[in-house]
């Protein structure tokens, strides 16, 4: 017994690794069917956005990258979703380079299948550089923080930018952030000065930072990491399979939940032979 | 609770019509599946294709970095403007060269100047959103009202994940603790010891909070990248290869090439290690 507790805890750290693969392939392969409660966080962001009006002007800033896309595209595509199945006019912009690339093909693709028109129903202002002061200057002038969008038309003619000046103007603001410049930045900079109604989407590594801004009302919803963006998920897509629709980050939840299991147990084991066996050293 | 016919999540209803996948198309699932596996392969040890992998990475890292800095700051703020004659902004630009003297040894002092341009400009844009989001709003947040909190939640509430008057408590005693456990200027007394000890503990479920959500949020990359190589990414779709062909499962084709490809990888790791073992022998 001592010798094989000595054997797991000096054990080549690239079993490890491989039983970490199997952990997630396996089950993303033959998925196991766990019950899921909806957080309250996520709920509080989906209602919100569900009592918008058709015609209500929503501002989405999708600043992440490839990186985290597993945990935040599917958060991304059921919230344009959900606002475009509610017609509501999206205005979306980014703070990061790497996001316009990546996020292009999803809003034309949820786009087309809601037959939304490109400067009435959605704009895509494209990629804006200066972290605080561009989101400074999307609270206080956006058509000047994006004199052009995407598609190099002039922002102040296009008809979804009618009436609108500042980032007030917008019934609500949906941060779709990896990190910086994302919502931290928009509660701390413009937040709190305008009054503005934010929800956030984000990494599971940034939600402990962003759960105070939600608990002081900072934040009207938050939909933390590959969790958040599942429950949100499962929120708007009640009807369940959607063609041409498939829930990445649900199918991922059952995975996420046996990953940890696995982590847990490597802890548990590995504390208890490291006891054991120094017990029977000392 | 939500109960998901989660099996449909994997086997959606009917697939789409089948779409033409280009060769472009093709060569970029490849291309992505590969140097997902060059770069897991680091996990087996340092080696040549997870080198490659690496700078191909990095390489393109910084050219998107640059073009995006030249386009969406340089081009529309100085050059353009330069360009349409508005002379004032010759005043950045003298900055941005004072700046870059810092490379020089006989100049490198004047590069203080945009140095201290930018300090106190970040300072200032920082300050006043630190000062009034973050502290004035959470200092105010950490003094919760008990009676209205109690009228909401109760003593405790599992359905909003614990809220209520105990964890109220235990958030303003908790937040007391850790900063007495910072009071260094204090006599160390036998109470202060209790109390900075409770402090600790506090810090480390905050800690243990955060890092767990950080492995949460790697598996989740990993998941991610198991989900784009079992073809798991995108609906389900056939494709169709060669113009007129018989059209194929996207899902399959995508697992047959990362298949293909960790053979691939296997076998490189494999030649590679044998040729390392004899030239050291």
């Amino acid at each position: 017994m001592y010798q094989l507790l000595k054997r797991f805890q000096s054990m080549d750290r690239r079993w490890v690794f491989l039983g970490m693969a199997l952990a997630i392939v396996i089950p993303t392969l033959y998925p196991v069917h766990f019950p899921t409660k909806v957080d309250e966080r996520v709920q509080s962001l989906y209602d919100r956005i569900d009592q918008l009006e058709a015609g209500d002007t929503v501002f989405v800033s999708a600043d992440f990258d490839p990186a985290s896309r597993p945990e935040l595209e599917p958060f991304f595509r059921a919230n344009l979703h959900h606002m475009f199945s509610r017609d509501v006019n999206i205005v979306i912009g980014s703070l990061w380079p790497f996001a316009p690339p990546l996020v292009t093909p999803m809003i034309e693709d949820l786009a087309t299948q809601h037959g939304g028109v490109y400067g009435e129903d959605y704009a895509f202002l494209g990629f804006k550089l200066g972290n605080e002061l561009a989101i400074k200057m999307i609270g206080d002038d956006i058509l000047k923080a994006f004199p052009v969008d995407s598609r190099e038309n002039v922002t102040a003619d296009l008809p979804i930018m009618s009436g609108i000046r500042q980032a007030q103007d917008f019934e609500l603001i949906v941060s779709v952030s990896a990190g910086f410049p994302g919502t931290r930045e928009y509660v701390l900079q413009i937040q709190g000065q305008y009054d503005l109604e934010i929800a956030s989407s984000t990494t599971a590594v940034s939600t402990p930072d962003y759960v105070p801004f939600y608990k002081a009302g900072q934040l009207f919803g938050l939909a933390g990491g590959m969790p958040g963006s599942a429950h949100y998920e499962q929120l708007v897509y009640r009807d369940y399979p959607v063609e041409g629709v498939r829930m990445m980050a649900t199918q991922a939840l059952d995975v996420l939940n046996l990953g940890h299991l696995y982590i847990i147990i490597l802890i548990v084991f590995g504390n208890i032979a490291f006891f054991l066996t120094r017990e029977v050293e000392e | 609770m939500i109960t998901l016919p989660l099996t449909s999540v994997l086997l959606t209803a009917t697939p789409l019509t089948a779409t033409h996948l280009t060769a472009g198309s093709l060569i970029g699932i490849w291309v992505s599946i590969f140097l997902t596996l060059a770069i897991f392969s680091f996990l087996y040890e340092d080696n040549p294709i997870y080198k490659l992998a690496e700078h191909i990475f990095l390489g393109i890292s910084i050219a998107i970095g640059a073009t995006e800095i030249y386009y969406g700051v340089f081009k529309p703020n100085l050059i353009d403007k330069l360009a349409e004659g508005r002379l004032l902004s010759i005043i950045p630009l003298i900055l941005l060269v004072m700046l870059l003297l810092k490379m020089t040894k006989k100049f490198d002092y004047m590069a203080k100047v945009p140095i201290a341009f930018i300090v106190a400009a970040f300072a200032g844009v920082k300050l006043t959103g630190e000062a009034n989001a973050n502290l004035m709003t959470q200092v105010a947040q950490s003094m919760p009202n008990l009676p209205e909190v109690y009228r909401e939640h109760g003593i405790w509430s599992w359905d909003a994940d614990g809220a209520g008057v105990f964890s109220s408590i235990f958030l303003v005693l908790g937040l007391c603790a850790c900063l007495l456990h910072f009071y260094f200027s204090a006599k160390q007394t036998k109470s202060m010891a209790v109390v900075s000890k409770i402090g600790i503990i506090v810090l480390m479920l905050s800690f243990g909070a955060s890092f767990g959500y950080t492995v949460m949020g790697r598996i989740s990359l990993a998941i991610g990248r198991a989900q784009e190589l079992l073809g798991l990414d995108k609906p389900p779709i056939d494709v169709t290869i060669t113009s007129g062909g018989d059209p194929i499962n996207r899902m399959s084709l995508v697992r047959m090439i990362s298949f293909g490809t960790l053979i691939l990888v296997i076998v490189f790791l494999a030649v590679w290690q044998k040729r390392r073992t004899q030239s050291e022998e």
